[in-house]
């Protein structure tokens, strides 16, 4: 698909007009940097920060959403289907995280027909990371500052205006009208690229982590590592890959509404049986989850790590936890004790 | 010698002479602007031992999850001190368990400024301990800023207050972040988690994290010593020291009694004066 070439006034327009046509949401500025909004223009737009607090998660998984709803006498009521949705803005790790997130709730022998729904109103356009942050480590496990994976569109900011690279063919249709790339400016943006893929420069090791998590399972380093952790839900609500839940039936007045909402591992209301046993009542073996979930069980379920390396848990960790440093200390651990 | 030298020399002394299992203090994180709490053993591990406006934490939250270990120091500042004193008073620490390294706490940061709770600290120093390491730092004036702030808040009439502190409480994603770092706030089952019955809804709309922060900051009343913890730990920068200072405000006023400053002066909430004013009972 031909890469086209956009002025910032151009983006501008074209921003303007989807707002108008459909329901836009995109980063805007905010107490912590930035969050998800509904835009009514282009001048609602805020993209300084690296990225946004809240994952983009949300719009195919919500916080909150209602399953079924009955009315008084008992007949269940539709909820509203999912409206068509544009997100301009995501960062090539949220979008990732999105494919990732898909392929835990639609397969072909289960699928959430919830996510399902959202997930097909959904149009992405990310703009790739010129710059990246300290807490970036996407580079290692499979992403890139300018990763195209998951998205309809990638925007690369030029200086002078937008390389737009169409991934999908709906992603096509929004930027046919717009000149070509030329060469120069796809030069640009393998440059930035560069740039911004040289900033980051931790990595997680992934290569031996499949034989090295499952044996360091009952290692007492874990009640080291986890002494730290409070064991709050920070690291898992802000997960963009994160996707517990929890089902709940509220009635109010007469009308119940049963509801889907976020959960964390991190609870100790999360693993606790019906008959009051709680096999995770040790905090650190909540946290040992988390990690172990992140970096083997999905690996072992979807085929892949679910860590997309955003690093959300460890910018906004109350503790400074951070799990670049966890796995390597687990990796080490075990290192050692195999001699 | 510098103060996180003689830090570091008795937190070495202290685990060399086995008169404490572990020392509680910070260590470096790998983010610039904010440190690790670091759990020395060895004096080894004790070096790595720092003090600084990157120290957001209130450390007293780790002695409830090491109280069995025996007896354990913790480097303690104003705020961690008080909560120290709140956690003595409610049978959650036995003293004879507990070595306090006293040190002067200059403010930490938040966002990149001051924390808020900082800027109106009137307790920079430990309120007990068994050994002070460097200078008391003097107290300063309390911000200006954040009492006019307050005191326009409270000229609000109540609609307009409802209004303001729903436009923050609606951000809340009930992380519990807030909870799970405050010291003082330890219950074995919260409220939010009881499910038979079940208190409260689970679902994150206003309604509930309404009645979230509002339990918490009154169960929090003439506890609460205001270090600021929660409001730093908060993903989403809710304002959560409104509520707390509001509470302690009313806790002054009525009782004359400010959270965690005197051991033997038990908390407000949990004796009753007769001289107690009651002119709000009618």
């Amino acid at each position: 698909m031909k890469p086209r070439h956009l002025n910032p006034e151009e983006l501008n327009q074209l921003l303007d007009h989807l707002a108008q046509e459909t329901c836009v949401y995109a980063p805007v500025k905010d107490r912590t940097g930035a969050r998800w909004e509904r835009i009514k223009s282009s001048a609602d737009v805020w993209l300084q920060e690296v990225n946004t607090a809240e994952p983009a998660k949300g719009f195919i998984f919500p916080r909150c959403e209602i399953m079924l709803k009955f009315d008084p006498d008992g007949n269940p009521v539709e909820p509203e289907p999912p409206a068509e949705l544009l997100l301009f803005g995501i960062r090539p790790c949220d979008a990732r995280a999105i494919e990732i997130l898909k392929k835990f709730f639609i397969g072909e022998d289960r699928t959430d027909p919830y996510v399902r729904a959202r997930a097909e109103k959904v149009t992405l356009i990310g703009v790739a990371c010129n710059r990246t942050a300290p807490t970036c480590f996407c580079l290692g496990l499979g992403g890139s500052p300018h990763a195209t994976t998951g998205l309809d569109l990638l925007l690369v900011e030029l200086g002078t205006g937008y390389l737009a690279q169409p991934v999908t063919e709906k992603g096509e249709k929004l930027v046919t009208t717009f000149p070509p790339a030329a060469e120069r400016d796809l030069e640009t943006a393998r440059h930035l690229r560069h740039q911004a893929e040289a900033e980051i420069t931790t990595r997680i090791d992934t290569r031996t982590l499949k034989e090295k998590l499952p044996a360091a399972y009952d290692r007492p380093v874990w009640q080291q590592l986890a002494l730290n952790c409070i064991n709050c839900g920070v690291c898992t609500f802000l997960c963009p890959t994160c996707h517990c839940f929890d089902i709940t039936d509220e009635t109010v007045r007469g009308k119940t509404v049963r509801y889907r909402v976020w959960d964390s591992c991190q609870f100790t209301l999360y693993s606790r049986h019906a008959s009051g046993h709680n096999p995770r009542l040790d905090p650190a073996a909540r946290y040992r989850n988390r990690v172990m979930d992140k970096f083997y069980y999905t690996v072992e379920q979807i085929g892949e790590i679910s860590c997309v390396g955003c690093g959300r848990c460890i910018h906004y960790c109350p503790a400074g936890i951070d799990i670049r440093q966890t796995v390597e200390q687990i990796s080490t651990e075990t290192e050692k004790t195999k001699l | 010698m510098e103060k996180v030298e003689l830090l570091r020399r008795r937190a070495k002394e202290l685990l060399k002479n086995g008169e404490v299992v572990m020392v509680i203090g910070f260590g470096p994180g790998t983010r610039p602007d904010i440190s690790q709490p670091l759990f020395a053993t060895t004096p080894e591990q004790a070096d790595q031992l720092t003090v600084d406006s990157t120290c957001s934490q209130n450390l007293a939250t780790y002695l409830l999850k090491v109280k069995d270990r025996g007896r354990v120091a913790v480097v303690a500042r104003g705020c961690e001190s008080r909560s120290i004193v709140v956690l003595l008073q409610e049978n959650q620490l036995q003293r004879p368990n507990l070595y306090i390294l006293g040190v002067g706490c200059q403010g930490v940061i938040e966002n990149g400024s001051k924390s808020v709770a900082c800027t109106v600290c009137r307790y920079p120093n430990p309120v007990i301990g068994d050994e002070m390491v460097g200078e008391p730092v003097p107290v300063s004036e309390p911000d200006p800023a954040v009492t006019r702030a307050d005191q326009e808040f409270d000229r609000l009439s109540p609609d307009e207050r409802w209004q303001v502190l729903s436009e923050d409480i609606t951000r809340c994603i009930r992380c519990y972040a807030c909870r799970q770092v405050c010291p003082n706030c330890y219950c074995p089952v919260c409220f939010v988690d009881a499910s038979m019955p079940q208190l409260l809804g689970k679902t994150p709309n206003l309604s509930d994290n309404m009645v979230f922060h509002l339990i918490r900051a009154l169960h929090m009343a003439g506890r609460c010593v205001e270090c600021g913890a929660c409001q730093r730990a908060c993903p989403m920068g809710i304002d959560l020291m409104r509520f707390n200072r509001r509470v302690a405000k009313t806790v002054r006023e009525r009782f004359n009694a400010i959270a965690g400053t005197d051991l033997n002066h038990p908390p407000a909430l949990t004796q009753f004066a007769p001289d107690d004013p009651q002119e709000f009972i009618r």
